[in-house]
């Protein structure tokens, strides 16, 4: 029964394969020998990785993003998992009233995310502080973060935390010992995906760099600006492989059917 | 769960910080819309008069909203076939779905830098067709608003893939079965059964689309250029590079109100579709 | 922390145990689950709340096991008061419905959990949770996962993962509603079994009258928040107190009736004749002149006899035979009296009058066996829609 017809389907291969194209003239571009885009290439080097390592601007931002990524991803998913438990456990009558207001900021703009996220840091007086950063990203990545650990939680039979309170358990050692392990898919999803978001994050994160900090993505948009050299292209090959490694590291560890369900609503 | 479960104040704490980033989320929009409506300390409508002012202005509305339409309706025209190919490919899909998450996932920053590699005067289209000998002068791809669509369709035909996908995969095998059992062709059983139970996805997929179109930035700047401008452009530059923020608050309240407006028409254009669905 | 909690009972068998409810009610919002429950439940009991689904006998046990608190009223456990005593704090072991076995854990691992939890001693630990998986008949199955049990085999990890922890009291709450028919009968007996040896006090909650009946000491009825009747399981059949207890607790005969005189002698009229049955008949309220009512008569009280037959002592009435079941030593006779459809139960041998159906015949019983109730209000008769 499962066919497709052959227009169809070679359709959907050939638009399936145009969708990593650009990523991988990026990636071959970081080989080009010259400083500019030649077809055919002239030589080969690997010039510009040796540029992107020993340039330390661009080491730290890596750094930078990578330890940003892995704040929010923890940050985030601790305050998801808190909330989605409560409301399940103690207070299932507040928990539409909580996802409206966890699912609106989807139905902002990002440009007016941006602005907003600026405005507001301006008054805390922390533009340009990780702070800034990491509060601007768990903002922007808690539903991605809700919806997994939601639905993980729900799935879980409530009296197993019950029982384990019978059998003496307190409700911090049954949660450890009972509904962590079981929901343990759940949250990986929500800490590689909210990890990824964040790392990949430049629109809102642009607004609210400052001298003494800035992104991965947002230093290559800064680059790009100024002078396109290929070093962005080595850049972003490296970007590249560290959200792939992401994607096939949450593949192993949790699944990809997360993305492909249909939300319960 | 049942409600009236022992609660304890303590344990109501953790729900404290959840409701301390929403609350953060919806300070920063009401600082947004204060700042806006602001003029040295009193109440001013000085940055909206400003933007209806300007006809150059309106130009950049139009080409935000008419850009965004088209963007959402090719990503999602481009991405069936790969929806339908994934949901086809059992054996395959997690294979082919990780084709489709990591251009989704990697960096737009990254992604638009590849179609800028692709798409500039000295990019791999113009140094392909020139040495082809098809072209002595470089053709013009980008800083138009050619430029912005290929790159904004690109970058969001991916969330469409994953939106209609779930769609055709909460689709009952069996519908499709019976359909054929009852005769109907390769091609009715689609028209009448998989692309009606799949319009839920469209919808998000047009919805979600258009709303990261006109709220774009980053693709809209570096494919679009100085000239042709998007309304996040023209934000970023007066944060950025001329420092007014009431000006820039207006400009997003203004965009905000437009994609509201434009949402209510598209679940307006989605009921009238789904009617008799439910 | 807990271990004192868990007394071994072979120290101090049999005293612990008791569950004191007093004036306990329940409310969410303006709904009343629960009114003025008032039971006490000596140790060492096996106690079964019976009742229709939602009569409240779920937020009973929940109630003792600490998952809410009373909104009026208290429980007590051995005399010491529960109220603000978390779950983990309390004597109490629990079964639940859908059992809530650890997925992630291995039999003996459930069953070792709550043994973890007190930081038994490994050796003592591995001997205890031994000895319980013995217990229950799942010798030498410590290391299956869960997923690979059989049902009745999950059931058996249940009970022993909580028997493990000598708690005084162990609340079920019907544990064995998703088995089968056999199953169900093996897992019956096998509880009753382990009851008696280990004199653990049992709170069990079911809405299946026959298991009621079958496994415990005592049987609470409920209905609509409210205790009905208290007591032995053949006290309760041979003289409910209520409507509500004779139709949920064995088969039952209902003529309705109208009362015409209170005199000193109770005068009935029903579509099948008029009769009088002494004022002791009368259960739970004080019938007047022109009450509705409704007589009550089990099928072994009732006698079928030839339509010619003529008896004394014995209200008379006459009646239709509609079908005979002879199974095996008793025969069951349907029967149409006046309205009602009613049903006989007796002996089966050779005095039984050949009664062809469709044959005229009378229907004898003993007027001191009659009981006479006020009718059902309406959302009573409701709980029988689904129980009946």
């Amino acid at each position: 029964m499962r066919t497709m017809s052959p227009l169809s389907r070679t359709l959907g291969i050939v638009f399936l394969l145009a969708l990593p194209l650009p990523i991988f003239i990026v990636f071959g571009a970081s080989f080009n020998g010259s400083a500019y885009i030649q077809f055919p290439p002239e030589s080969y080097s690997l010039r510009w990785y040796i540029e992107a390592f020993t340039d330390p601007r661009w080491a730290r931002a890596v750094g930078t993003s990578l330890w940003i990524a892995a704040v929010t991803s923890v940050v985030v998913t601790t305050i998801s998992f808190m909330a989605a438990y409560f409301t399940l456990r103690y207070a299932p009558r507040i928990n539409t009233m909580l996802e409206l207001a966890i699912f609106s900021p989807l139905f902002f703009p990002h440009a007016c995310m941006g602005v907003a996220a600026v405005a507001l840091m301006a008054k805390l007086g922390i533009v340009g502080t990780p702070g800034a950063i990491i509060l601007a990203h768990v903002i922007v990545t808690v539903p991605f973060s809700y919806r997994p650990v939601h639905v993980a939680l729900r799935s879980v039979d409530p009296d197993l935390i019950r029982a384990a309170e019978v059998m003496g358990a307190s409700e911090l050692r049954a949660l450890k010992d009972i509904i962590l392990p079981i929901c343990r898919s759940g949250i990986l999803t929500s800490l590689l995906f909210t990890g990824i978001i964040s790392f990949d994050e430049v629109t809102v994160t642009m607004f609210l760099i400052g001298p003494e900090i800035t992104t991965l993505p947002v230093q290559i948009f800064t680059f790009i600006q100024d002078d396109a050299s290929p070093v962005l292209a080595a850049i972003s090959t490296i970007s590249v492989i560290i959200t792939f490694l992401a994607i096939v590291l949450l593949e192993r560890v949790a699944g990809l059917t997360f993305f492909v369900q249909r939300s319960g609503s | 769960m049942n409600s009236g479960e022992r609660l304890t104040f303590s344990k109501s704490l953790m729900l404290l910080p959840m409701l301390i980033i929403l609350a953060m989320f919806f300070i920063s929009v009401f600082t947004l819309f204060s700042s806006a409506f602001v003029d040295r300390g009193g109440f001013s409508l000085k940055y909206f008069q400003q933007i209806i002012d300007r006809p150059d202005y309106h130009i950049v509305f139009y080409r935000t909203v008419l850009s965004s339409i088209t963007v959402a309706i090719l990503a999602v025209l481009f991405s069936y076939p790969i929806a339908l190919l994934l949901w086809r490919a059992n054996k395959w899909r997690n294979l082919l779905l990780i084709v489709v998450l990591v251009p989704w996932l990697v960096s737009l920053v990254v992604r638009t830098y590849g179609w800028i590699v692709l798409l500039g005067p000295k990019g791999f289209i113009n140094a392909f067709l020139g040495w082809l000998g098809v072209i002595d002068e470089p053709v013009k791809l980008m800083f138009n608003d050619t430029g912005i669509i290929i790159g904004l369709t690109h970058v969001l035909v991916p969330f469409a893939v994953i939106s209609i996908l779930s769609s055709l995969l909460s689709i009952e095998e069996n519908l499709e079965e019976a359909s054929r059992v009852l005769g109907a062709s390769g091609f009715q059983t689609f028209r009448n059964i998989v692309l009606p139970l799949s319009l839920p996805g469209v919808f998000t997929a047009l919805m979600v689309l258009y709303l990261a179109s006109v709220g774009a930035i980053v693709t809209p700047l570096l494919l679009g250029g100085i000239t042709e401008k998007f309304v996040g452009s023209q934000i970023y530059q007066e944060v950025m590079a001329t420092y007014n923020m009431s000006k820039a608050a207006a400009w997003s309240i203004c965009l905000l109100s437009l994609s509201f407006v434009s949402l209510v028409i598209i679940k307006m254009i989605e009921r009238r579709a789904l009617r008799g669905q439910e | 922390m807990t271990t004192t909690l868990n007394p071994s009972v072979s120290d101090v068998q049999n005293v612990t145990g008791s569950i004191d409810i007093a004036s306990v009610s329940k409310s969410y919002g303006d709904t009343e689950v629960l009114s003025n429950v008032n039971l006490s439940i000596p140790a060492g009991n096996f106690l079964t709340l019976l009742g229709p689904s939602g009569c409240g006998k779920t937020t009973l046990l929940r109630l003792i096991a600490g998952f809410i608190e009373p909104t009026k009223g208290k429980i007590a456990i051995d005399g010491r008061d529960m109220n603000g005593v978390p779950t983990q704090k309390r004597p109490i072991g629990m079964v639940f419905q859908n059992l809530a076995l650890f997925p992630h854990f291995s039999v003996a691992e459930n069953v070792a959990y709550g043994l973890k939890l007190r930081k038994t001693p490994a050796a003592e630990m591995q001997q205890r949770v031994d000895r319980f998986i013995d217990l229950v008949g799942l010798n030498g199955m410590g290391d299956r996962r869960i997923a690979q049990l059989s049902g009745g085999q999950k059931q058996r990890v249940a009970l022993a993962r909580s028997l493990v922890l000598e708690p005084s009291i162990l609340l079920l709450d019907e544990p064995l509603s998703a088995l089968d028919m056999q199953l169900r009968k093996q897992l019956q007996i096998a509880l009753k079994d382990i009851q008696q040896k280990l004199k653990t006090t049992f709170v069990f909650v079911t809405h299946d009258q026959e298991e009621a009946t079958m496994i415990s000491d005592t049987v609470v009825v409920m209905s609509n928040g409210h205790v009905q009747q208290v007591g032995a399981p053949q006290d309760i059949y041979a003289s409910p107190e209520t409507l509500f207890v004779s139709k949920f607790i064995g088969e039952l005969n209902e003529i309705p009736a109208r009362v015409t005189d209170t005199g000193p002698q109770l005068s009935i009229d029903t579509a099948a004749g008029q009769f009088t049955l002494p004022a002791s008949a009368a259960r739970g309220f004080a019938p007047r002149a022109g009450d509705a009512a409704v007589i009550c008569l089990r099928p072994e009280q009732l006698k079928v006899l030839p339509a010619g037959a003529n008896v004394t002592g014995q209200t008379t009435l006459n009646a239709t035979v509609i079908s005979r079941l002879v199974i095996g030593p008793l025969t069951r006779v349907s029967l149409r009296v006046g309205e009602t459809d009613m049903i006989a139960v007796m002996m089966t041998d050779a005095d039984t009058a050949p009664l062809p159906s469709g044959s005229a015949c009378k229907v004898s019983f003993n007027p001191d066996h009659a009981r006479l109730f006020a009718p059902l209000s309406d959302d009573m008769a409701s709980a029988f829609g689904e129980h009946a």
